[in-house]
């Protein structure tokens, strides 16, 4: 049974977001200042929609370090291919385009 | 105005057609391979076969010899008067030519543009292509009200290569730098440079041809003590 119990930590080790089971909602506000600037609020990025898609390695550490507040994310890097824009995901036909704001900003200024 | 201005914009489309026409005329359906189509020429006035097959939902519209819309590729309403005189412009039949195409595989016009790869008539009408004017050359900073993105400019020339005044001013932009609150969240929802933009000109999801003048240094570092 303990080596049952030994591979369990270890799956558990290696993949934290699986045997954390869905993480939920992530805000991402720390630009907030910005945001407000261009009449768009919060960030809330669905983390369990997206573990259903994909395999966590897809994501983590390639596109994004698995830390909260560790990724220096702006709309620039995401026009330039990273993060959210990465190649595969908004910045391709596999996903919704940059430009649809409301679709991950909340509070957006209605015009 | 509001003639003039849907004038113009059809000049674009117009335009892109006569290519694809002058281009795919004589080789027929666009499946046939695009190296016969070099040296193509307009079809004589009494050739009736169809040049592309209006069936195929696909057509977005058809103009007829004066530029005014003849018909769409609908198959549900009877054949065009377009189609009756064996022309057509199929959006395929142009992406198979050879002319620049951008990251999404589009026509890129501006390119053809600046590459001379085409020279559209100003009008059909020769007295209005008499007074067609040369573009203007006046590129206006639109600064981003985000500290985040690159400041866009706003290039005249390329606009008033294809396009009037009076399409833009002072209906969609009043004519003053600053005067518009232009706003992303606005142009995705087909106002400002969204009522062309994804439309008859390249895709918003091109963000870096708009975005292309990187914030000044003294702000972005302002932007980053915040
Ligand atoms: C056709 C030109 C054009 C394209 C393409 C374009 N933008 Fe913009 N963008 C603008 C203009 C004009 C503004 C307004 C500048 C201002 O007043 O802030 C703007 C502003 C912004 C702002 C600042 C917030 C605001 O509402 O003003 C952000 C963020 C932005 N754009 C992101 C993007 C992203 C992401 C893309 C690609 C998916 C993109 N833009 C594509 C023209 C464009
Ligand atoms: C495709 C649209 C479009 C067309 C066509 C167009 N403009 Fe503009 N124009 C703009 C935009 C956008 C601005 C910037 C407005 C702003 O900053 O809010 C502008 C600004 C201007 C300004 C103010 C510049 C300043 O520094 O204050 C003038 C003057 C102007 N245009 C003249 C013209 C003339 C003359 C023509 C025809 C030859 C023309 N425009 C065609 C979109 C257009
Ligand atoms: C009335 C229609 C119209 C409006 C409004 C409009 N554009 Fe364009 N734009 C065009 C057309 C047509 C072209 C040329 C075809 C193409 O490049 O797709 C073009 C091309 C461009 C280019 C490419 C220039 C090049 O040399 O590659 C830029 C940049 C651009 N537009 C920015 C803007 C911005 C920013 C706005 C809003 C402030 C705007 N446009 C509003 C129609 C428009």
């Amino acid at each position: 049974m303990a080596g049952w119990n030994v591979f369990v930590l270890i799956a558990a080790l290696s993949m934290p977001t699986l045997a954390g089971a869905a993480i939920g909602d992530i805000r991402l506000d720390d630009k907030i200042h910005s945001m407000e600037k261009a009449g768009v609020g919060p960030v809330v990025f669905p983390h369990g929609r997206h573990e259903k898609l994909y395999r966590c390695v897809d994501c983590h550490p390639g596109i994004f370090k698995d830390r909260r507040g560790a990724n220096d994310i702006s709309m620039k890097s995401n026009m330039n291919r990273k993060f959210c824009g990465s190649p595969n995901c908004h910045n391709s036909r596999k996903a919704f385009p940059l430009y649809m704001c409301a679709k991950c900003h909340t509070n957006v200024r209605a015009d | 105005m509001k003639a003039s201005s849907k004038r113009s914009l059809l000049k674009a489309a117009f335009s892109a057609m006569l290519l694809g026409f002058i281009g795919f005329a004589a080789p027929g359906y666009v499946s046939s391979p695009p190296a016969a189509a070099t040296d193509a020429k307009e079809p004589s006035a009494n050739k009736t076969a169809p040049v592309l097959d209006p069936r195929d939902p696909g057509s977005v519209i058809y103009l007829d010899h004066a530029g005014k819309p003849a018909g769409v590729g609908d198959p549900s309403r009877p054949p065009s008067l377009a189609y009756k005189k064996g022309r057509g412009w199929h959006p395929e039949a142009l992406t198979a030519s050879d002319l620049p195409k951008d990251k999404f595989g589009l026509i890129d016009w501006a390119k053809s543009v600046r590459q001379n790869r085409i020279a559209p008539k100003p009008s059909l009408d020769p007295d209005e292509a008499a007074d067609e004017m040369p573009p203007l050359k006046m590129d206006v900073l639109i600064p981003a009200k985000s500290d985040y993105v690159n400041d866009v400019i706003y290039p005249h020339e390329m606009h008033t290569y294809w396009l009037k005044c009076e399409v833009c001013h002072p209906k969609i932009f009043i004519p003053q730098k600053g005067a518009n609150n232009i706003t992303m969240v606005g142009i995705a929802n087909g106002k400002w440079c969204g009522r062309c933009h994804n439309r008859i000109a390249f895709p918003l999801a091109d963000c870096n041809r708009c975005h292309v003048s990187p914030k000044k240094a003294s702000e972005s570092a302002k932007s980053a003590a915040k």
